[in-house]
C-alpha cells in the first residue's frame, strides 16, 4: 500500500493563494460589469422617465434593460448607441440631459434608427457601450471617430449623390465648387460623371492674345483675373517662356477680314449702347459685377488682339467650337464698334502697339513648351489639336476618404492624422506635403477648402448596396436637328437654357413644355425684342438680333414638339365670372406683393399685366397647382390651392392685358381688365 | 552588479520619457476653418443652414439682415417689419405658424406666403434659427 501523498505546506499557499485570486479576479470582473458606464446611464434614465412620463404611459413604454442595438446587415453595422442614448427618438425628451435628448431636427422620421443606425451618419464605434470607447472624441487608433456636427454633411454625401442636396447645403456648397472649380477636368470624382469643365480652345491663341499679356497670365492667372477660374501652376521662368512660346507659335486658323476694317471710323459709343443691348454682362463680368460663364472683361483691351478680337465677334463659334457664347447676328460696322469701344473701355492703361504674330519663334523654347504642356496636363482643360489626351492627369479621387490616415503626409501642418485634414491641406498647398505637386494652387480660403473637403470626404469606396444610394440618373445626352438644331447651335440656347435634362440653369423653366407654356405670338415677338419679364433679375437673355424667319421657325419647332398634353388639354374655363371671382382671391392671397398688374406691385415673379397674351390657359393652372414640380427651386410659393381657385385665378390671369383674338383660350377673354 | 547598472540605466529612461512633454493637441484644420466661418458671420452650425434658405425665399422682402429693407419691400403695404426688433422671434412656435402658414393666417395682412407645401419641415427649421439668429444679433 502506498502511503498517501500529502502535498507540501508550500503547494497548499500557492492554492489558497491562486483561489483567492481567482475570487478577486472574478468578483473584479463581475463587479466591473456589474457597474458598468450603460447600466449606470440605464438606471438614470429610470428614474428620468418617472418624472417625464405619467405611469399610464410608464405602463406603456418598453422596459429599457440590457444592452441595445441596431444591426444593419447590408451595411456590416451594429450599432450600440441606443443602449444609453434612450430618448433619442422619444418627443418627450426633448429636454432631458444627454445622453438621453430626443435627436434635434427632422432626421429621425426621414432616417429611423431602426433603418440607419447612428454611425452611418454620426460615425464613431457604434459596438462600443461607453463613452469614451464609442469615440465620441478622437481617440488613438480609431481612424473615424463621432464627426463635429461642422463636418457632419460628409456623411449625407456617402448615399446621396445628386449636386443639389437641399437638407445639406454645405454638401452642395462643396459639390458645387468642385464643379465651378473644373476638379472633374482632372479627377475621376464619383457623383460628377459626365460633367466636363473646359477653358478655352489654343489651336489660334498665336493670333489671339498679346505675349505680354500671357506672360503675367501664365505666372499667375489671378493676378491678371482675380475671378480667374485657372490655378496658378507655379511655373519656373524657364517653364513660362517655353510654354508662352509653344502657345504663341500655335496659329491654326488666321483672324477673318481684319486688314480690311476701317478703325478710324469706329464709333466707341455706339459700341457702348450694343454693349449694354446685347445683355454683355449676363454672362461677362466688368469691373467685379455681371455673370459667370464667360470670362471677366475689365482687362480684356490688355489680352487679345484687335484683329482676333474683331473675327471673335463675327463669328465666335469658329475659333472656339465649344464656347459657351452664341453667335449675334450683327453688322460689321456693329462689330468693329464693339470691339473699339471693349479694347478702349477696358484695359489698365496704354497697352502699346501690337507686335506682329509671326516674331514669336524659337524651336527649342517651343519644344520645351510643348513638354511643359503635356506635363502640366493643360491639355485637360484646354483643346489643342496635335495634343493627345492620354486620360485625366489626376488620380481617381473614388475612395479618397478611405486612405489609411496615418499612411498620409501632412506636411507641416500639424494636423491630426484624418483623411479630412489631407484633403484640405493638400487643396490649399498642393506642394506642402513634403512631395512636388502637379497639382495647381486655386486660391481657396479657408472656409471654401474646408467646404469642398466635406463634399470630398464622403467618397467611400462604395460597397454600399443600391437601395441605400439617392441619386437622379443622368439624363441620356441631347441634341436638337435639322434647321431648330441649327438655330439652338447658333443661338447657344443651351447655354443658359434646360432641355430634356440637358443646359444651362442661369434660366427661369426648363424648355421641355415651353410650347404648352406660351403662346406662339409671343414667343416670336419675345424672341425679336427679348424684354424682361422679371424686373429684378439681372441676367436677361440677350438681343440676338435674329430674323423674323428664324423667330418664327424656333417658336414654331418649340410650339408643336416642346408640348405637355397634360397641360394643353387641361379643362379651364376662361369666362368672366370665373375671372371675376379670380381677381378677389388674387387680391385676398396678396399675390400683388410679388406681381405687377399695371403700375402696381412687387419686382420679384413676373409682370403678369399682359398675361392673357403671353401664357396659356392650362399652362397657369398647372403651374399655380404645383409650382416647384415645374421648376423645384422657384419662389413661387406652393398655395395649396383648390381646383376651384385654380380656375378662377387662371380665368383672371387670362383676362389680363388679353387681345380677342387669342389663341387657345375659349369664350370671351377680357372681362375684368386690370383696376 | 551589471545587471543592477542596468536596470538603473533602463528606470533612468524611463523616467526621462515619462517627463517629456505631452506632444500638443493635433490641429484640425478642417472644423477650425468651419467654425471661423460661422464665427465670422456669427452663427452656430445649426443657424448657418437656415441662411441660404433666407437669401433665397425670404431676403428679397425681408432684406438680408431681416430688417425689412428688401428690395421689394417699397412695393408691400404694409411694408415687412423689421423682424430683429419683434418681441415674438422668441416664441418658435409663433414664428413657424407664420411661415408655415402665411401671415394671413394669423390675421395680418396676405403678403407673407405660407411656405408649408414649398419648404421641408427640415428647411422651416433651419429658418426659425437664422431669423431668430439675426434677432438676436440685432
Amino acid at each position: 500500500m502506498r502511503k498517501p501523498q500529502v502535498a507540501p505546506a508550500s503547494a497548499h499557499a500557492a492554492f489558497a493563494v491562486l483561489g483567492v485570486l481567482f475570487l478577486a479576479v472574478f468578483s473584479w470582473v463581475y463587479l466591473g460589469e456589474q457597474g458598468a458606464e450603460w447600466r449606470q446611464q440605464q438606471a438614470k434614465f429610470r428614474r428620468i422617465e418617472a418624472s417625464v412620463k405619467n405611469p399610464h404611459q410608464l405602463a406603456q413604454a418598453a422596459g429599457v434593460g440590457g444592452i441595445r442595438q441596431v444591426w444593419l446587415p447590408d451595411l456590416g453595422r451594429v450599432d450600440r448607441c441606443t443602449t444609453c442614448h434612450l430618448g433619442i427618438d422619444d418627443a418627450a425628451y426633448v429636454k432631458a440631459p444627454q445622453p438621453f435628448r430626443t435627436h434635434g431636427g427632422t432626421w429621425l422620421t426621414t432616417h429611423p434608427v431602426e433603418r440607419f443606425g447612428c454611425t452611418v451618419c454620426h460615425e464613431g464605434q457604434g459596438q462600443a457601450t461607453d463613452y469614451r470607447n464609442a469615440a465620441h472624441r478622437a481617440i488613438p487608433f480609431v481612424e473615424r471617430p463621432m464627426r463635429p456636427l461642422e463636418t457632419i454633411e460628409a456623411s449625407c454625401g456617402s448615399c446621396h449623390g445628386s449636386l443639389e442636396t437641399p437638407d445639406a447645403p454645405r454638401l452642395s456648397a462643396g459639390r458645387r465648387l468642385i464643379v465651378d472649380s473644373g476638379c472633374v477636368s482632372c479627377h475621376d470624382i464619383p457623383g460628377f460623371e459626365g460633367l466636363t469643365f473646359s477653358g478655352p480652345a489654343l489651336d489660334s491663341e498665336g493670333y489671339k492674345v498679346r505675349p505680354e499679356w500671357l506672360t503675367a497670365w501664365l505666372k499667375d492667372p489671378k493676378s491678371s483675373l482675380s475671378r480667374s477660374k485657372m490655378g496658378n501652376f507655379r511655373l519656373k521662368p524657364d517653364e513660362v517662356a517655353g510654354l508662352q512660346a509653344f502657345l504663341l507659335s500655335q496659329r491654326a486658323q488666321a483672324p477673318l477680314a481684319g486688314a480690311s476694317v476701317d478703325w478710324a471710323r469706329a464709333d466707341t459709343d455706339k459700341g457702348r449702347a450694343l454693349f449694354g443691348e446685347l445683355r454683355c454682362t449676363s454672362c461677362h463680368a466688368v469691373n467685379g459685377r455681371g455673370g459667370t460663364m464667360g470670362p471677366e472683361l475689365t482687362k480684356v483691351g490688355d489680352k487679345v488682339r484687335r484683329d482676333w478680337l474683331i473675327g471673335f465677334l463675327e463669328d465666335p463659334h469658329r475659333d472656339q467650337p465649344d464656347t459657351a457664347m452664341l453667335r449675334y447676328r450683327l453688322t460689321d460696322d456693329q462689330v468693329r464698334d464693339l470691339a473699339a469701344f471693349l479694347l478702349q473701355e477696358y484695359r489698365s492703361g496704354d497697352a502699346g502697339p501690337e507686335t506682329s504674330p509671326a516674331s514669336f519663334q524659337d524651336a527649342a523654347a517651343v519644344a520645351s513648351g510643348r513638354g511643359t504642356f503635356i506635363k502640366r496636363g493643360c491639355y485637360s482643360c484646354h483643346r489643342l489639336s496635335g495634343v493627345s489626351i492620354p486620360g485625366k492627369i489626376g488620380p481617381s479621387l473614388a475612395g479618397v476618404a478611405d486612405r489609411d490616415p496615418d499612411q498620409l503626409t501632412y506636411g507641416t501642418s500639424g494636423a491630426r492624422h484624418t483623411s479630412d485634414n489631407y484633403i484640405y491641406v493638400k487643396l490649399l498647398q498642393p506642394d506642402g506635403l513634403g512631395s512636388p505637386s502637379l497639382m495647381p494652387t486655386f486660391g481657396f480660403t479657408p472656409a471654401e477648402a474646408a467646404t469642398i473637403t466635406v463634399a470630398l470626404a464622403g467618397l467611400h469606396k462604395s460597397d454600399l448596396p443600391a437601395s441605400r444610394v439617392v441619386r437622379q440618373p443622368s439624363p441620356p445626352p441631347y441634341r436638337p436637328q435639322g434647321r431648330f438644331g441649327e438655330l439652338v447651335t447658333r443661338y447657344r440656347c443651351l447655354s443658359c437654357h434646360r432641355i430634356n435634362g440637358t443646359g444651362g440653369d442661369l434660366s427661369t423653366v426648363p424648355l421641355d413644355r415651353i410650347g404648352s407654356q406660351l403662346q406662339h405670338d409671343y414667343l416670336v415677338t419675345y424672341l425679336l425684342n427679348p424684354g424682361a419679364v422679371r424686373v429684378s433679375v439681372e441676367a436677361r437673355m440677350p438681343v440676338f438680333h435674329m430674323t423674323p424667319e428664324e423667330a418664327r421657325t424656333i417658336a414654331d419647332y418649340a410650339s408643336t414638339v416642346f408640348v405637355d398634353d397634360t397641360i394643353d388639354r387641361l379643362d379651364v374655363r376662361v369666362d368672366a365670372a370665373e375671372a371675376r371671382r379670380g381677381q378677389d382671391r388674387f387680391r385676398e392671397l396678396g399675390c400683388v406683393g410679388c406681381h405687377q398688374v399695371g403700375l402696381k406691385g412687387g419686382y420679384v415673379g413676373p409682370d403678369l399685366s399682359n398675361t392673357g397674351r403671353r401664357l396659356k390657359a392650362g399652362w397657369i393652372a398647372t403651374w399655380l397647382t404645383d409650382p416647384q414640380r415645374q421648376k423645384p427651386d422657384t419662389i413661387q410659393p406652393n398655395y395649396g390651392l383648390s381646383a376651384p381657385d385654380v380656375r378662377a385665378l387662371t380665368a383672371y390671369l387670362m383676362s389680363l392685358g388679353a387681345v380677342p383674338a387669342t389663341t387657345g383660350s375659349r369664350a370671351d377673354a377680357k372681362p375684368g381688365s386690370p383696376r | 552588479m551589471r545587471n543592477a547598472r542596468r536596470v538603473v540605466v533602463l528606470l533612468a529612461l524611463c523616467a526621462v520619457a515619462a517627463c517629456r512633454r505631452p506632444s500638443p493637441p493635433a490641429a484640425e484644420p478642417v472644423i477650425d476653418a468651419l467654425k471661423a466661418e460661422e464665427r465670422e458671420v456669427g452663427l452656430t452650425y445649426a443657424e448657418s443652414l437656415g441662411r441660404p434658405v433666407f437669401a433665397h425665399y425670404c431676403a428679397t422682402c425681408h432684406g438680408d439682415a431681416g430688417k425689412g429693407d428688401g428690395q421689394n419691400a417699397s412695393n408691400l403695404t404694409p411694408p415687412p417689419p423689421d423682424f430683429t426688433a419683434s418681441k415674438v422671434m422668441a416664441d418658435a412656435g409663433y414664428v413657424r405658424r407664420v411661415i408655415v402658414e402665411g401671415s394671413a393666417a394669423l390675421g395680418r395682412s396676405p403678403l407673407s406666403p405660407p411656405w408649408g407645401r414649398t419648404l421641408t419641415p427640415q428647411q422651416v427649421d433651419y429658418l426659425i434659427l437664422y431669423c431668430q439668429a439675426l434677432a438676436k444679433k440685432k
